[in-house]
């Protein structure tokens, strides 16, 4: 009886201790200078924009032979924050990077978080979705200026949708446009939605005068002329779509939604320039081209430093405008 | 129609029906694993698709959907621990159910509430997908507050004896609701300064919480220590009494679910919550609501399923995703550069009604595998009491921790759980509560939502057709009792001495 | 003294409310009020009509209790309630719940969920110190490799990890 009891947990204590581990592929410890695993955090829920973006860079890593091994894994919470957290927290880590973008950004002021982005080590701008200023077929709007006349009168009457929250990039789209219109940021009536789909309802519907938000899920509704684009935010027009930028009409702002990596903060030099390296190598794969081609992202690659001092200013560009709608 | 029947072809390949297949019993058996639903379940089998052909893809993303919202009825119903928020209803009727040995009818009015709410909800999305997507945008802010506040009226039926007590129980869930960042200032409320609280608490870790946490704790304050008896596993099937009292739920669900599954922003525990009142309104059998009445899971089940066939009909002809799945949907079908909108049903005609033909076939696949099986799964509450809840705990801290890796989840778990051993002890009843943490957070972002748009003024709260029809409604019940006593009938037997108005 | 409080142990769930409304009123008041509100009805409009009403709730309930109302206990299958609370149980059960949040940074998933299910089997009464163990490490073991390897889900593995 005793013996058996013994025997029972001793099975026991073995089988988790030794189980788990003999059955998951090992992380690997090799020095060359190839990278051989990598793992991606996402910080927002599988299905989202740093989620698909991760999973289809570490595909094409996988499948143009860059990388043997990469895990990607969701982190989600606070707009992206809480992976951010992590991330952070991993100092010295070579082998893990994070997915992350405008929207991260952002979230770091409005959730009053404590570790920033500029503490990590900036990997790799990759691709960019410029936002657009849309209505719905039946609006009064044939062009900005119409607009900006009728939102510069009487800012409360004419309501702004987007399809993130206060601090996302719709939001500061919306607010960036506003300013350079000639508007104070807090005038102006924003209305946040839980994604582009349900703002386009609204848009669609009319609720809202006008939707600033990303451009991906709106292409076909253009097409069949439901929805009319009065401009761009980005620096050039997107092919397929007629109609200018902001500055074109008058409104002299650049603004386009972007998505890159970071890797922890600590790691050193020899680490830095394999990730760097392996995501300027990922840049030049043809599956890479592809998959830009086929979720319609707009290349935008930037490596390190120069990543580094974009996400500065862009920093400094968010600041600003969250200070100035008590937000930040 | 001609084009549904080339549909059928295509789905009906011996491939694609092995496609269907795998996606249900895949989607079943990531439905049933803890803190996995159905829109986890089709992230995470994304990749297996990769490299598949579009048609085969979303036929088995289909049976997946699908199998993942049947599965976290399972769990609902046997442990108490629903595995996503459309489910949280049908474990107020199904688990005591199960517990009485009516597990197997319990399963089986699920699955067929399933297999019906699925079926006439892609009938309607045949015949009313062009209808559906020109007026789905119609609906705003006002109407869905409106909605809300017949909600919150309807509440008033499911307090239980103690109004008060359910009153208190209704604000517990209501203040659990107000956690987190506001959605439209991005101000901190109830944060305390922590990130892991800035999303607010998931309505199914709260209903995991209070449901079966809370449970197991009040068990094991008064666990009955004689004799161990199993649960004793009746008669397999649905008897015909089972079935006299389920046919019409199944066809009410639809009437209910279909339409707040089509339009944004409506999602699917709105509509199964107004349909267990529905039910309970409507049964003849309503003292035994609470203790395991068929009709509160018949009639849930079948809704949610509609709900989400309601879902796919904005999501294809609009592009416009009103639930986690959809967006995972889209971004799956994104992957394959294929864009919903209006123009899909030109554009890709031949994947779109091999969709729908795989999503009816996909329903009864579902409904062939899953209901021999339910008689088996029921068996699993045979197991010895200890382990029974042990296995419950275990399985509610797996579906905490699993989906953020955070022992932070757990803890508020725990509290949670706590809460609701308290309001156990004192009569508190749990389901005011949930209904608090569902309604409440929506309920003031579509008002907030509503004001906004009008720029301030009330009037943007009754400016619709929709909205005024339905405050129409709700007066109509608020007055109806007092029409009832002026017109001199024998006044209805229920004295309540509770001077407290519920209008919260 | 002490009877009279323990027939009105429901006072207690009345003092839990007031302190949650407490706690949403000086919330919602602390919170600031420099950022950009659009409409009548801002943040805090809401917290503050919760807090009130779980205060008055609190009170009308404090009334019920002191004039003879009392909170019908839940009932069920597995619970007899004419019993009395043996809270020795829950404190036992809350024990291995903690446990398994407590540990399962430190030692992994497969070892504290292990102990999770052992533990809660035990206190409700489980002493069959053979298959107890083996089964609860054969949950855990499961789970974890249908969460880690087959879903990609990761779960911390435990200290032998690295070592393999």
């Amino acid at each position: 009886m005793q013996v058996k009891t013994w025997l029972a947990v001793a099975g026991a204590l073995l089988a988790v201790l030794l189980v788990p581990p003999l059955l998951t592929p090992g992380a690997d410890s090799g020095s060359t200078t190839q990278v051989r695993s990598l793992r991606v955090l996402v910080p927002n829920a599988p299905g989202g924009g740093y989620d698909i973006t991760a999973r289809t860079a570490a595909k094409a890593m996988e499948d143009a032979g860059l990388l043997r091994n990469t895990e990607v894994f969701n982190l989600p919470g606070a707009g992206g924050t809480v992976g951010l957290g992590r991330t952070v927290s991993e100092r010295g880590n070579g082998k893990l990077v994070m997915s992350m973008g405008l929207g991260v950004v952002g979230s770091v002021y409005t959730n009053k978080s404590p570790s920033s982005l500029l503490d990590t080590t900036p990997i790799a701008k990759l691709i960019e979705e410029p936002d657009i200023v849309v209505v719905g077929k039946d609006s009064p709007y044939k062009t900005l200026g119409d607009l900006v006349t009728a939102w510069k009168a009487n800012p409360g009457a004419v309501p702004v949708g987007g399809g993130s929250s206060p601090g996302g990039p719709d939001h500061l789209a919306a607010m960036l446009t506003a300013k350079a219109a000639g508007l104070t940021p807090k005038t102006v009536n924003y209305i946040p939605f839980d994604g582009g789909g349900e703002l386009l309802a609204s848009v669609l519907g009319g609720k809202v005068a006008f939707g600033v938000s990303g451009v991906g899920e709106y292409r076909d509704q253009i097409q069949a002329g439901t929805l009319r684009v009065l401009a761009v935010t980005g620096g050039k027009r997107i092919d397929g779509i007629d109609a200018p930028t902001l500055s074109e009409s008058g409104v002299d702002v650049e603004f386009t939604n972007w998505r890159g990596v970071v890797a922890p903060p600590g790691i050193s030099t020899a680490d830095r320039d394999k990730l760097v390296d392996l995501f300027t190598a990922l840049h030049k794969t043809p599956q890479w081209e592809e998959a830009l081609r086929r979720n319609g992202w707009t290349d935008a690659f930037a490596p390190g430093e120069q990543f580094g001092s974009f996400l500065e200013e862009e920093n400094k560009r968010v600041a600003t405008v969250l200070k100035d709608l008590g937000l930040a | 129609m001609q084009q549904l029947l080339d549909g059928f072809a295509t789905a009906l390949t011996p491939t694609h029906l092995l496609f269907a297949a795998i996606g249900v019993l895949l989607g079943t058996a990531i439905g049933v694993l803890p803190g996995i639903g159905p829109a986890m379940a089709v992230a995470l089998l994304l990749p297996i698709t990769y490299g598949m052909e579009p048609t085969g893809a979303f036929i088995m993303f289909a049976g997946i959907y699908y199998g993942g919202m049947f599965g976290g009825s399972t769990t609902s119903i046997l442990l108490n621990t629903p595995g996503e928020s459309a489910a949280v209803v049908t474990a107020i009727e199904g688990n005591p159910m199960a517990r009485k040995g009516r597990g197997p009818q319990a399963l089986a009015a699920a699955a067929i509430g399933h297999f019906t709410g699925g079926i006439i909800g892609t009938i309607l999305i045949v015949l009313l997908a062009p209808f559906v997507a020109k007026h789905a945008v119609d609906i705003g802010a006002p109407d869905f507050f409106a909605i809300m506040v017949l909600a919150f009226i309807a509440v008033t039926s499911v307090l239980g004896s103690s109004r008060i007590r359910g009153v208190a129980s209704l604000l517990i869930g209501l203040t659990i609701g107000l956690v987190g960042l506001d959605q439209l200032t991005g101000q901190q409320r109830l944060t305390f300064g922590s990130l892991h609280l800035a999303d607010g608490i998931d309505v199914v870790v709260v209903a995991v919480a209070l449901f079966a946490v809370g449970e197991a704790l009040w068990v094991a304050a008064h666990l009955r220590r004689k004799a161990f008896e199993p649960i004793p596993v009746g008669r397999p099937w649905l008897s015909r009494s089972d079935l006299k009292r389920t046919w019409k739920p199944w066809l009410r669900g639809p009437v209910i679910g279909f339409p707040f599954g089509a339009i944004p922003a409506g999602g699917a525990e709105i509509p199964t919550f107004l349909s267990y009142v529905t039910e309970k309104r409507l049964s003849k059998h309503k003292d035994e609501f609470g203790k395991g009445a068929i009709e509160g899971v018949a009639g849930p089940e079948s809704t949610a399923s509609a709900s989400a066939a309601g879902t796919l009909v904005t999501m294809l002809t609009l592009g416009l995703p009103t639930t986690a799945v959809a967006a995972v949907m889209l971004a799956a079908f994104q992957q394959y550069g294929i864009q919903p909108g209006p123009l899909l049903f030109q554009r890709e005609s031949e994947l779109v009604w091999a969709l729908i033909a795989s999503l009816f076939i996909g329903l009864t696949l579902l409904l062939v595998l899953n209901l021999p099986l339910a008689p088996l799964w029921a068996k699993l509450l045979r197991i010895p009491r200890p382990y029974l809840y042990a296995g419950i705990l275990f399985f509610a801290s797996v579906g905490a921790y699993a989906v953020q890796a955070d022992v932070f989840d757990l803890l508020v778990m725990f509290v949670i759980g706590l809460l609701g051993l308290g309001m156990r002890r004192y009569g508190l009843p749990v389901l005011p509560a949930i209904i608090g943490v569902i309604l409440g957070p929506s309920a003031e972002l579509q008002m907030r939502r509503a004001l906004q748009l009008s720029d301030g003024s009330l009037t943007g709260l009754v400016n619709t057709p929709f909205s005024i029809v339905v405050y129409v409604i709700i007066l109509m019940i608020l007055l109806f009792p007092l029409i009832k006593r002026v017109a001199g009938r024998k006044t209805p037997p229920t004295p309540l001495p509770e001077p407290e108005k519920v209008d919260a | 003294m002490n009877t009279w409080l323990k027939e009105r142990s429901e006072l207690g769930m009345c003092l839990v409310l007031a302190a949650l409304g407490v706690l949403v009123l000086t919330d919602t008041l602390r919170m600031s009020t420099d950022f950009a509100q659009r409409g009548p009805v801002g943040p805090k409009a809401v917290p503050l009509v919760v807090g009130g009403l779980l205060l008055v709730v609190a009170v009308l309930l404090a009334r019920d209790v002191l004039r003879g109302g009392r909170g019908e206990a839940e009932g069920g299958e597995d619970i007899d309630l004419a019993a009395p609370a043996d809270w020795r149980t829950v404190l036992l059960l809350c024990g291995a719940f903690l446990a398994n949040a407590a540990l399962i940074g430190v030692v992994g998933f497969p070892i504290s969920g292990a102990i999770l299910f052992w533990g809660a089997a035990y206190a409700l009464g489980s002493r069959n110190l053979v298959r107890d163990p083996l089964i609860a490490a054969g949950m855990s073991v499961l789970t974890f490799l249908i969460f880690n390897n087959l879903l990609g889900v990761p779960l911390p593995g435990g200290p032998l990890m690295e070592v393999f």
